[in-house]
This record gives C-alpha cells, structure tokens and sequence, in this order.
C-alpha cells in the first residue's frame, strides 16, 4: 500500500503538474495549427501534439493511480539558486547598456556569492574575485579577438 | 594512393597543421556554444594561402579534435560541449560523479582516435562505393531514421518510457517553433520577435544540461565531482585495457557512426545516439548502462569520431556536403578552385590522398595531445573551488550562447530553457529526449512532407512509405529495438515461474 | 583687404577639409559578414570567393559568420538592429526579401533593407541526372503532360526562387509538375542524384559543381551560359523565361551616406576585377552590377515583378 502521504508529496503534485504542463503545451500547439496556410506546416505539429497528449496524459493517470514521492525538488538552499539565475537574467538586460564586459563581472560576482559556502577569508576574498577577473577577460579576448565575436 | 602521398602528409608544414588543429579543435569543442562549424569558418581565410591539400589536413584536423573535445564537458560538466557528444552524457557524467572521471576521459581520447581511424579508413579506401549509401537515402529513409532515432528515446528511458516520449515529442514541438522550412508558414512564435529565429540546437543544449547542473551545484556546499584519495596518475593503462576488451563494441560502433556520418544531415548525435543503443540492446549482464557503464562512453565516442571520416565521403566524391563542417570545407576547395566529384579522386588525386593521410596522422596525434590535454580538464574542474567553477562555467555558458548568432535573446531564451529543464527534470522529464527530438524533429518533418509529396505526386503512398528497401529494413530494426527487450525479459520472468514451481 | 581674403580663404579651405574628411568613410578593423543561411549554399560559395579579393583590395579581414534561420528571416530582421559603423553587412537574397514580408510579418520589410550591391544572380534551370530518360526539355514537358502530376521536381525551399519558377513555368507549358521543397539546394541535388525525384529546379551553379554527374535541360537567361554552350535558355525554347535568384549586400539602415557609398565602391571594384569575374564565372555564377546609385530603380522593377508573380501563383494575396 502506498503511504497516504505520497498523495500529496512535492515529488506526486509537481509530477502531476507536469504532465498537465506537455498536455496544455500539446493543446496550444494543436489550437495554432489551425492559423497554418499551408497544409504541409500543419501535418507534422499536428501528429506531435497529438503524441504529445497522449502520452502526457498516460503519464498523468500513471502517476494519479500509483502516487509515490518519488521526485521533488529535494534539499537545497533555495536563495542561492535564485541568486545564481537572477544574476545571469541581470546580466542579459545589462549587456545592451553597459556592455557584455562589465555585465560578465555582475554575473560572475553573482554566482561567486551563490556558490561560495565556506565562510570568505581573507585569502579567497582576494583570490577568488582575481581569478575570476582573468577568467572574463580571457573568455572576451578569445571570443572578441580570436574568434570575432562582435561582443558589444 | 601512393606512399609518396603519404610522405607529403608528413611534412614538417602539414605535421604541425594537423597537431594545432587536432589542440585547436579540442580545446574549442570542449567549450559549449562554440561548434566546429564555428571555428572552421573563422579559420578558412587562413587556408587561401595555403596548398590545397594542407589546408584541408587543417580544417579536417580541427573538425576531428572539437569532435573529441566534446566529451570533456560532457563527462565533466554533464553539458555535451558539442551535439555529437550528448549520448555521452549518459554514462559519462555518472562515471564522473563516482569518482571515475579521469578513466571516462581516457576512455573517450582511445574510443575517439579508434573511431577516428576507422572513418578515415573507409574514407581512404570505400569512398566511391560508399558514397552510394548518402545516395540511396531518401526523405522516406530519412523519417524512418528518426522514428528509429525516436524509438532509442524511448527505449532508453528505461523505467520512464512515458516521460521520455514525452520529452521526445515536446521537442520535437520546439523544433518547429518559428518559420517553417518547408513552408512559408510562422509557427508558435505567438507574434513575439525573439521566437522567430526558433530554438537553435546549442542553445538548448546548453541550456537544458548545463543550467540544471549549476543550480544545483550551487544549491548544496558537496563537492561537484568525488576524487578518488590516492589515485596518482591518470589511468591511461587502465582505459587502455578496458578499451582492449571492448574491441568489438568500438569496431561496431565506428561502423556505425562511418555510415550515419555518410548520410547528409545526420550528423554525429545522431550517430552516437544509435551505437549507444545498440551496445546497451546487446549488453552483458552485469553491464549497467545508464549508470557509468564505461562500454557507453566508448560507444559514443567512437560512433561520433567515425562521423568525421564518414561525412566527408559524401562531400569528397558526390560535392555534397555530409554535415556543415564539411560545407565549409568544400567552400574552402572552391575558393582554390579545387573541384569536387568522381573525378577528384583521379584528377586532384594528390590533393585528396595527401589530405586523407593527414587526417589519418592528425587522428593518431589525438591520441597523445588527448591524453594530455584531457588530463589537464580532468585536474583544473576536480581542483578548482566550486565557487570559482560556478560562476566560470555560467559565464562560458552566456557567452558561449550569446556567439551562436550574436544575439543576447538567444542567451535569454537559453536560460529559460534552463530554468524549465531543471523544474521538469525534478519530476523525471530528463533532457536527453528533450533535445534529441529537438534535433530529430526537422529531419523527421521534412522526410515526412517531402515523402508525402513524392508519393501522393506518384500515387504510390503506400509503396513509398512502406515498399521501400531502406525504410523497410529500418523499420525492422526500429520494431526489434522496441519490442525485443520486453518480450526477453517476460521469457525470463517466465522461465523464472517454471523454475521455482 | 589682403588679410580678410586670406583668412576667409583659410577658413573656407578649413571647412572644405573638415567636410572631406567627414565626408571620407574608413573601415578600421575586421568587417564581420554575415550570411543569414547555414554554410554550404550559394550565398557562402559567393561570398568566400570575394574573401580573398577583399583582403588584397582594401588590406582589412572579412570575417564570414552565418546566422541561419527561417530561410534568411532571422538574419534579415536582426539586421538593422547591428551597428552601422559599416563594419558589419549582410547578405541579401532576391527573391526572398521581396515575398517573405509581403506573406507574413517577419520582423522586417524590403523597403528597409539598406542594400547597397546586387553583385551576381544565378540564374534559373532545370537539371536531371545524367542517366534521365529526359534528354532536351520537350521531353520532361511531354512526360508533364502525359502525367499530370507525375512528374516530381526538387527544389529549394517554398515561395523561393525555384518555386516561383515552377509555378511559372508550368503556367507557360500548362502541364502540371510536382514541386517537393528541400532544405537548401545542397538537400534537392542530393535527392536529385538519388533519383528520389525526377527534375531539378536548380540554378546553373548546379550544373557547374556536379559536372558530368547531371545534365541541365535549359537555362533561364538571356543567352546561353559561357560555362554551358550546350544548354539552350527557354527563351530559344519558347518560353520567356529570364531570371533566378539574386544575390547582394546590406548595411544597417543607420550607416550613414557615406559608410553606403564607400560600400558600394569597395564590392564594385571587386565585381570589377576579372580575376573575381571568372571565378565566379566558373562556378557557374552570372553577373551583376546593381551599385546603390543604381539599386532603387532596380529594387522596384524587381518588387513590382517578383509580387506580380507571387501573385499569380498564389503564394500571397
């Protein structure tokens, strides 16, 4: 028997909203077909997202009948994790205005901080924002120089 | 096919050409977001001053080392640092996590120089008669191919099956976000300008594998990869060894990637994803696929090495070139004026020969420049402090993306895919099928409209899509994949009941 | 007196000199050229020939880089949104950035395209491989005829240059072909050759890489083709059939006059060179030299002709 808390476990109703999440996508995807002026653009994405509700929707009544709490989104400091992707966020804003180099430093620091679980000594907090200095600029030289990536 | 060709690929001048492409190409395909196609294009003007046949031995050198320097971020990084190295994320990165890195890297410098070699010795001596095979695939033959491509999805989901056709189809549902190449039609793009350029492969890639791991390398203060205490060296002789006893496993695998490197469009993904499948279906027992098993990384790898060779079989003999790499090569040919076709290989004999050679030497000089450079990954990603490799590897992976098409959406879009793939990756929707439907969605499509066309065209749409010889044996292969195993395994279960009552 | 004419005439000859040099565009570093379609097609092949000559000519790097999407859309619609200091430009395809936006709205319009050189166009034909049943381009009609619909042709991509000249031809002979659409000419050669279908809508590039491999059955120009003395033009044939697909550079829309003019200068004097020339030539290119000054009435006469023909085909409205 499957203990009654895995009825309602992270792991079951995140992968029950999962699978709701393809169905819908699948739903959307049929709804737009119909737009198609062409019969050709409209078999292929059609078939898919015909698949792609069925077997979500397999999926769902699979896990909705045998719920177990296998899944979910498990230990793990949550403020780091969001620092980590809302500096990378930040940085793809900042790029246009001040340019790809300084908003490579915004994004580094901010997953440096993320990272960075040991307490800062004195040494690390020298060595690590250097290191990572020479890390940008080698990564924009190659890039920018090398490679002839118009980097702005 | 003289010696003296061979003697011509040995000079000094072409000698140090194809030992810096082979580093040179390592080095870039190990960096997620640059591509060979990528570094080749930036290097060509490099090769107008330059013999014909040396300026292939470069180009073909560089494209044979990115494909190799793929596996490092895929072993290392979980993030294929090419397409051709994801089915060497399968094992690669469990290899990794336990402890094992340096072996699966070893293990993926042999397999890849092994694979290497076996391309280019079917380019050296079967071109004419292979170049048939490119030809004899039609669109037809190419849906099957991607149904099969499907299938392995599926069937390598195991436990999962559901989830991964999930994925597979909602990639597939990606790939045709944006403007339709068989048609004029916009798709799924929802008026927005960013989503019309669709979803680019490296892109995703990057996004959908690299992104997941950093978040939660960032989450938790462990370690990224476990170092074995007291391990000295890199395990060169261990992999070596291992490599020895797999010999047929990486024979079979570099026949396989040779062909499906012969077909235009394929590519190596594709190729490694099919030798993978078929070294997990033919497995030993106490072979646990999946889970670093180190028969999948040799699998891959020399399946996706094999492509090299493979693919410019097609662009040598028939002018058509096997994967974008070698459009670019074949760009660089005419601008010498260098024709390609049948006629190459009795007219510009020398050229090509010379140039086969020299790829044969620069795939042997992977061999020691692998190793050390392989080494080298291994020790700076186990050693360097997770909080400088985070913040690193997230800042390759922007800029990384950003220079696929200059353009920061793309970086957007990338970091929402990101963010997405790790949410459903939580509850088992893993990446691989995501973007392996992504990849196979286009070559699936296309085969599937333009063969419907032909055939309605020809009012023979049953005959085409059934009474072909290609697709029919494809076909078959795909339904022993699928169904084989479960039937194996219900006969087992069975034979278990008989023997217990 | 003297001293007012003087200094009026030093401040004239100073304004003269400022205005000149403003007046004077300068490249300063690598120019990045961007090919909107993956590598391999018409559009690279041009373009790394004119690698080289630029090089030589002007003394600064031409960085080739490719942004393919959407048949070209994507680069285009990018386009103006890059730097105008004329060190970056864009190929340009006739007839895609004449249909494409008149059919959707695919983030850019013809009319804001700054492009500054139509520098060659390959023009239209029909290729079978060497061992068709089709020997002269009456037999494929014929065969159209015979078989409705039977007769099943390559070509690249929808609403492009080979399927605007299918649709046209089979106005003009009335007989009914099969259009297949393929990813780039590259994929409808390879299922030429695998005799997947049963004609190409090509261009004579075709003709000249594969070689012997194929045989093309006309060509739409206006006389026959230096590299193809043996192939006749429909117009001998019968049908006035002249054009195919052209090929030019553009700039952002916020490069200055100058920054255009100099442009339009620099692949003139490349067009110019008989060394390009012939190359081009033997790769079965024909040339063109539409400079800027040259390409409004140009763009119009082609506007006004490539919708009229949309239009009756039926690709837009």
């Amino acid at each position: 028997m499957t203990p009654p808390s895995a009825m309602k476990s992270g792991g079951q109703i995140g992968s029950l909203l999962a699978s709701l999440f393809f169905i819908c996508a699948g739903l959307i995807t049929l709804y737009d077909t119909t737009s198609y002026t062409d019969r050709d653009s409209q078999v292929f994405p059609q078939t898919v997202a015909i698949i792609l509700v069925v077997t979500a929707t397999v999926s769902f009544i699979g896990r909705f009948l045998k719920p177990s709490d296998e899944g979910g989104f498990g230990t793990g400091i949550w403020w780091r994790r969001v620092l980590l992707i809302m500096t990378m966020f930040l940085m793809c804003f900042l790029i246009p205005k001040i340019g790809f180099l300084p908003a490579g430093v915004v994004a580094f620091s901010g997953g440096l901080i993320a990272a960075m679980h040991e307490g800062w000594r004195a040494k690390t907090l020298i060595l690590y924002p250097v290191s990572g200095a020479v890390v940008i600029t080698a990564f924009y030289v190659l890039f920018k120089f090398v490679l002839y990536v118009p980097l702005p | 096919m003289e010696f003296s060709h061979f003697l011509s690929a040995l000079t000094p001048l072409n000698f140090a050409l194809a030992l810096f492409g082979v580093v040179a190409g390592t080095v870039i395909g190990s960096i997620p977001g640059l591509t060979a196609t990528m570094a080749l294009a930036i290097l060509v003007p490099i090769t107008f001053s330059m013999e014909p046949a040396s300026a292939l031995i470069l180009l073909g050198a560089i494209y044979t080392g990115a494909i190799y320097g793929g596996a490092y971020a895929a072993i290392l990084l979980n993030t294929p640092g090419t397409p051709s190295a994801i089915a060497t994320t399968f094992d690669g990165y469990p290899m990794a996590k336990r402890g094992d890195g340096d072996l699966a890297v070893a293990l993926a410098c042999f397999a890849s120089v092994f694979g290497g070699l076996v391309g280019a010795i079917a380019l050296l001596f079967l071109a004419p008669p292979l170049s048939q095979v490119a030809l004899a695939f039609g669109p037809i033959e190419y849906f099957w191919l991607s149904v099969f491509g499907l299938s392995l999805i599926a069937s390598l989901s195991s436990g999962n099956l559901m989830k991964g056709l999930v994925g597979g189809a909602f990639g597939m549902i990606l790939s045709t976000v944006g403007v339709a190449e068989i048609s004029a039609d916009i798709r799924l793009t929802f008026g927005s300008q960013t989503l019309i350029g669709g979803f680019g492969v490296v892109g995703a890639l990057i996004g959908l594998y690299c992104v997941p791991v950093l978040i939660d390398l960032v989450a938790v203060p462990d370690r990224h990869l476990k170092v074995e205490e007291g391990v000295k060296t890199v395990r060169i002789g261990e992999a070596f060894a291992l490599a020895m006893r797999s010999k047929f496993n990486l024979i079979r695998s570099s026949i396989i990637g040779t062909l499906v490197g012969i077909l235009p469009g394929a590519g190596g993904s594709v190729a490694g994803l099919v030798a993978y499948s078929e070294a997990k279906r033919t497995a030993k027992q106490d072979q646990k696929f999946g889970e670093g098993e180190p028969n999948g990384i040799m699998a891959t790898e020399s399946a996706n090495s094999a492509t090299v060779g493979g693919g410019f079989i097609p662009t040598l003999v028939l002018g058509i070139p096997g994967t974008p790499p070698d459009a670019i090569v074949l760009g660089a040919l005419l601008v010498q004026g260098v024709r390609t076709g049948p006629a190459m290989f009795t007219q510009s004999g020398s050229i090509v020969f010379t140039f086969i050679y020299g790829l044969i030497i620069a795939t042997v000089l992977m061999l020691p420049a692998g190793l050390l450079i392989g080494r080298y990954a291994y020790k700076s990603i186990v050693t360097v402090p997770k909080a400088v490799l985070v913040p690193t590897v997230g800042f390759m992976t922007i800029i990384g993306t950003f220079a696929i098409r200059n353009s920061v959406s793309d970086v957007i879009i990338m970091l929402c895919l990101g963010v997405f793939g790790w949410v459903v990756a939580r509850f088992g929707f893993a990446a691989s099928p995501i973007v392996l439907g992504l990849i196979l969605g286009p070559i699936a499509e296309q085969g599937f409209v333009q063969g419907w066309t032909i055939g309605a065209a020809t009012n023979n749409l049953f005959g085409m899509f059934f009474g072909r010889p290609i697709s029919q044996g494809i076909l078959l292969f795909t339904l022993i994949t699928l169904i084989l195993p479960p039937v194996v395994k219900w006969q087992k279960s069975r034979r278990y009941e008989e023997a217990d009552q | 007196m003297l001293r007012r004419t003087l200094l009026k005439t030093t401040a004239a000859a100073a304004l003269a000199l400022t205005f000149g040099v403003q007046a004077h565009a300068e490249l300063n570093g690598p120019v990045n050229y961007i090919i909107p379609f993956g590598p391999g097609g018409e559009s690279d092949i041009s373009a790394r020939l004119q690698q080289p000559f630029f090089a030589e000519k002007f003394g600064q790097e031409m960085v080739v880089s490719y942004q393919p999407g959407g048949g070209g859309a994507v680069g285009w619609a990018s386009l103006n949104g890059l730097n105008g200091d004329g060190q970056t430009i864009m190929g340009v395809n006739l007839p895609h950035i004449i249909i494409k936006p008149a059919q959707k709205d695919v983030g850019f319009t013809t009319e804001s395209l700054n492009t500054f050189y139509m520098f060659h166009f390959t023009p239209d034909a029909i290729v079978v491989p060497a061992n068709s049943p089709y020997q002269t381009l009456a037999d494929l009609v014929n065969d159209a005829k015979a078989n409705p619909g039977q007769v099943t042709m390559s070509g690249s991509g929808k609403a492009s240059a080979n399927h605007l000249a299918q649709i046209k031809f089979d106005k003009m002979t009335g007989a009914l072909t099969t259009y297949v659409p393929f990813k780039g000419t590259g994929a409808s050669v390879t299922a030429l050759l695998g005799n997947q279908v049963k004609a190409q809508w090509g261009y004579t590039t075709v003709g000249a890489k594969q070689g012997d491999a194929v045989r093309m059955l006309a060509v739409a120009m206006e006389e026959r083709h230096p590299l193809f003395p043996d192939v006749p033009t429909f117009k001998e044939l019968g049908y006035d059939m002249v054009g195919g697909a052209y090929r030019g550079i553009a700039l952002p829309n916020t490069a200055s006059a100058e920054t255009t003019a100099m442009w339009s200068d620099m692949i003139g004097q490349i067009n110019a060179d008989p060394a390009f020339r012939q190359k081009m030539l033997d790769g079965g290119f024909a040339m063109l030299d539409i400079s800027a000054a040259d390409m409004p009435a140009f763009m119009a006469d082609r506007v006004a002709e490539y919708l009229k023909d949309a239009r009756e085909a039926g690709l837009i409205k």
